[in-house]
């Protein structure tokens, strides 16, 4: 028997800062950056700790293989705190793990986010009508995913809360922009 | 593999410390008789060495570390250089590369420890990285706005053998070396100066590094305007030039600081444009309608101040790409250069010379009458080193070298021990005060070793002066933890070191112990038992603009 449980937001990770059910939107401070950069031990952890150091604040990160072997392709959501907003590019760039970053900020862009989320049987419908689908059926729930933009899968995760969900993960942003 | 690395990079001089996890370096190291090494005291000696000795010399530094805490007190020199740009390459040993993550003995993440005070680090863990890793390293260090790099190698990658292999190209797609001008750019920053009323230059350390300093003295003439010069751009302007403003920031002269107050065009070269440099960011330079910069690091750009003009290129082509667009600069251009005139007499560097004790100002002056300008001066940090720097007319690029940037104390001694590696053909002073001076002081054992002809002035006052001095001024004058009372008596210190010293109390006594320092050939300290409550003047208050600068009193 499932016991649904109300989680009124995702825990911690990135989702936390993303605009949900009553949040304010992100405000303007925030950069959406797309890292081209060299696979290695130490390059996370030196895009991070430029961050860090700079006193600029991760909202979002996704990481993936780039369609070139060896390299892969950040999507940062950066506030830059006191900073002015292009010293975000800057710092990234005087990496030598950094190949190229692109400010996606204001741009026309796709900007996906996934949710998987396990969810009680009798939940189920609504879900559905919002445009879910069903990754797997068994005992313990239903498991289903979600893709959308920032605003639909916050109208998503919100709509999960309201009829009680077992669990939820959601990724971060994956950002392109829409023409070349 | 490694040290043959090096010998192709043309290494001459690594210094180092021996340890468990670089044992496999150390004992082929007799096999390579070019690579002289220099055993120093302590790590962080190493470090100030290499980049005593990359500052002289112009070639970067070469260290060596262990592990975990060899590797581990080398990060304040590695700071050190970061923060002033200077080449240097730190190679660490690491522990096995099977053992990496679990807390070995003397394991430490070297990587993580120093990403954030080097302009690049690698790991490695097979040996057939190593030949890239190395040549690479060196071109990072050495190229584009230069620093430190490390290279941490694991010790079974040492001692593995391998085909022998010359790397004979870089695969660095991700680094940027921005040494083209815009030209459209150069013009309109040639234009704006020229066409100024109140046009100030500052140069910073960048002019140094492009060896821009002939450019920058025809591009100040040409456009009629005076240059003040950073902490650590001393040298890239000559003091006694009638344009030179000597130096800015908040223990710049009044006449600089006067200057930059009420330009209408400043041009900032080769420069951070740090807090130093600014004081208060929003009282800095007031009245200026454009801001020109000139930088080869990008993010050097508006990070402090937003200029209209953003020249991302060498300093020296920028300058050079300016010149021709000079043209014919404005009248009345005399009138500005004469108020800059008035302000150096009414705001002259001063200090008290009539209360029997001994002065620093005077210690330093007679120093600098022998350097001549023909003489490396390596400050260390705190009042030293601001009147090391304001007390002499520096006429010539690369003669004096501090820690402007991080502001490590301790690094005086090592660093001009590095720098007579670096140019033996100079003399070499050492200044410091005492309390920086003990930091690193073990590393006398270095000068008498090599007999290294380096004499140490060391400004004793028995306190933090710097400290003190700000505590007085600005912390409701509660003297807080600067004492030195207890302090080892220096003449026995360095007898039991092994080099002559000698105690001077009284300004007839300057000249003779000076006299007694260049007929010794070798290592000498002084020990000057100066005035304590000698004061670094002008200087700006903490938290105020450039303008509230204070003077010294006018003493009688």
């Amino acid at each position: 028997m499932l016991e649904s449980k109300l989680i009124p937001a995702p825990p911690s990770g990135s989702a936390r800062h993303l605009p949900m059910n009553g949040e304010e939107p992100i405000p303007s401070r925030v950069r959406i950056l797309s890292v081209l950069v060299e696979d290695g031990q130490n390059t996370l952890t030196k895009v991070s700790g430029v961050l860090r150091r700079r006193g600029f604040h991760v909202r979002g990160i996704s990481v993936g293989p780039s369609r070139q072997p060896g390299r892969s392709r950040i999507t940062l959501q950066i506030d830059h705190g006191h900073a002015e907003a292009d010293q975000v590019r800057k710092q990234l760039e005087r990496l030598v793990e950094v190949l190229e970053v692109e400010d996606l900020t204001g741009d026309a862009v796709h900007n996906r986010e996934l949710v998987v989320a396990r969810v009680a049987a009798s939940e189920l419908e609504a879900l559905l009508k919002l445009g879910a689908k069903v990754l797997s059926t068994g005992a313990g729930g239903t498991a289903v995913e979600f893709s959308g933009d920032a605003a639909q899968v916050a109208q998503f995760v919100s709509e999960l809360t309201r009829h009680g969900i077992a669990d939820v993960v959601r990724s971060g942003p994956v950002v392109m922009r829409r023409t070349a | 593999m490694v040290l043959e690395a090096l010998e192709r990079e043309g290494v001459e001089y690594i210094f180092g410390y021996p340890g468990g996890a670089n044992l496999p370096l150390y004992q082929h190291l007799p096999e390579h008789p070019k690579l002289k090494h220099i055993l120093v005291r302590h790590e962080q000696g190493a470090a100030h060495m290499a980049d005593g000795y990359a500052r002289a010399c112009g070639k970067p530094g070469v260290v060596f570390a262990t592990s975990g805490p060899g590797a581990l007190n080398l990060v304040t020199g590695l700071c050190t250089a970061y923060m002033d740009s200077v080449p240097m390459i730190a190679i660490t040993g690491q522990v096995n590369s099977t053992q990496v993550g679990r807390d070995a003995f003397q394991e430490s993440d070297v990587i993580g420890a120093t990403s954030s005070v080097t302009k690049h680090s690698y790991l490695v863990t097979k040996i057939d990285q190593l030949p890239r890793v190395i040549h690479e390293a060196f071109h990072i260090a050495t190229t584009g706005r230069p620093g430190p790099v490390l290279i941490d190698i694991c010790k079974d990658v040492q001692q593995a053998e391998a085909e022998r292999v010359t790397p004979e190209y870089l695969e660095l797609p991700g680094y940027r070396l921005n040494g083209h001008v815009n030209l459209d750019q150069a013009r309109e920053a040639a234009r704006a100066l020229a066409g100024a009323e109140r046009p100030v230059i500052l140069a910073g350390h960048g002019v140094l590094l492009s060896r821009a300093e002939s450019e920058l003295m025809a591009l100040a003439e040409a456009a009629a305007a005076p240059v003040g010069t950073t902490l650590l751009g001393i040298g890239a302007f000559p003091v006694k030039h009638p344009l030179s403003l000597h130096m800015t920031g908040f223990m710049g002269t009044g006449w600089c600081l006067k200057a930059v107050q009420n330009a209408d065009v400043l041009m900032m070269v080769g420069m951070r444009v740090d807090d130093r440099v600014t004081a208060k960011l929003s009282e800095f330079a007031p009245n200026v309608k454009t801001f020109i910069h000139v930088d080869i690091d990008e993010a050097e750009m508006g990070k402090n101040v937003r200029s209209h003009i953003e020249l991302v290129a060498d300093a020296r082509l920028a300058l050079e790409a300016m010149l021709p667009h000079i043209g014919k600069v404005d009248a009345g251009r005399a009138e500005w250069l004469g108020q800059i005139d008035r302000w150096r007499e009414e705001h002259p560097l001063r200090y008290r010379q009539s209360n029997g004790r001994l002065q620093p100002q005077d210690v330093l002056i007679d120093m600098y009458r022998r350097a001549k300008s023909e003489a490396i001066v390596v400050a260390d940090v705190g009042q030293n080193q601001i009147w090391a720097a304001l007390w002499w007319n520096y006429d010539r690029p690369g003669l004096f070298i501090n820690s402007g940037g991080s502001g490590t104390m301790g690094f005086a001694l090592p660093a001009a021990l590095g720098a007579k590696f670096g140019r033996p053909d100079l003399p070499v002073w050492c200044v410091a005060g005492e309390g920086g001076f003990v930091m690193t002081a073990q590393e006398l054992s270095v000068a008498v070793e090599h007999q290294l002809d380096v004499k140490i002035v060391l400004l004793n006052n028995f306190s933090l002066g710097m400290v003190r001095q700000f505590q007085d001024d600005f912390y409701g004058g509660v003297r807080s933890q600067v004492d030195l009372t207890h302090m080892p008596d220096f003449v026995k210190l360095c007898e039991a070191y092994g080099l002559p010293a000698l105690r001077v109390e009284k300004f007839e006594d300057i000249a003779p112990s000076f006299d007694a320092a260049e007929r010794t050939k070798g290592p000498f300290l002084i020990d000057f038992r100066i005035d304590p409550e000698a004061n670094v003047y002008p200087i700006v208050p903490l938290g105020k603009g450039l303008n509230e600068f204070r003077e010294a009193p006018e003493y009688a």
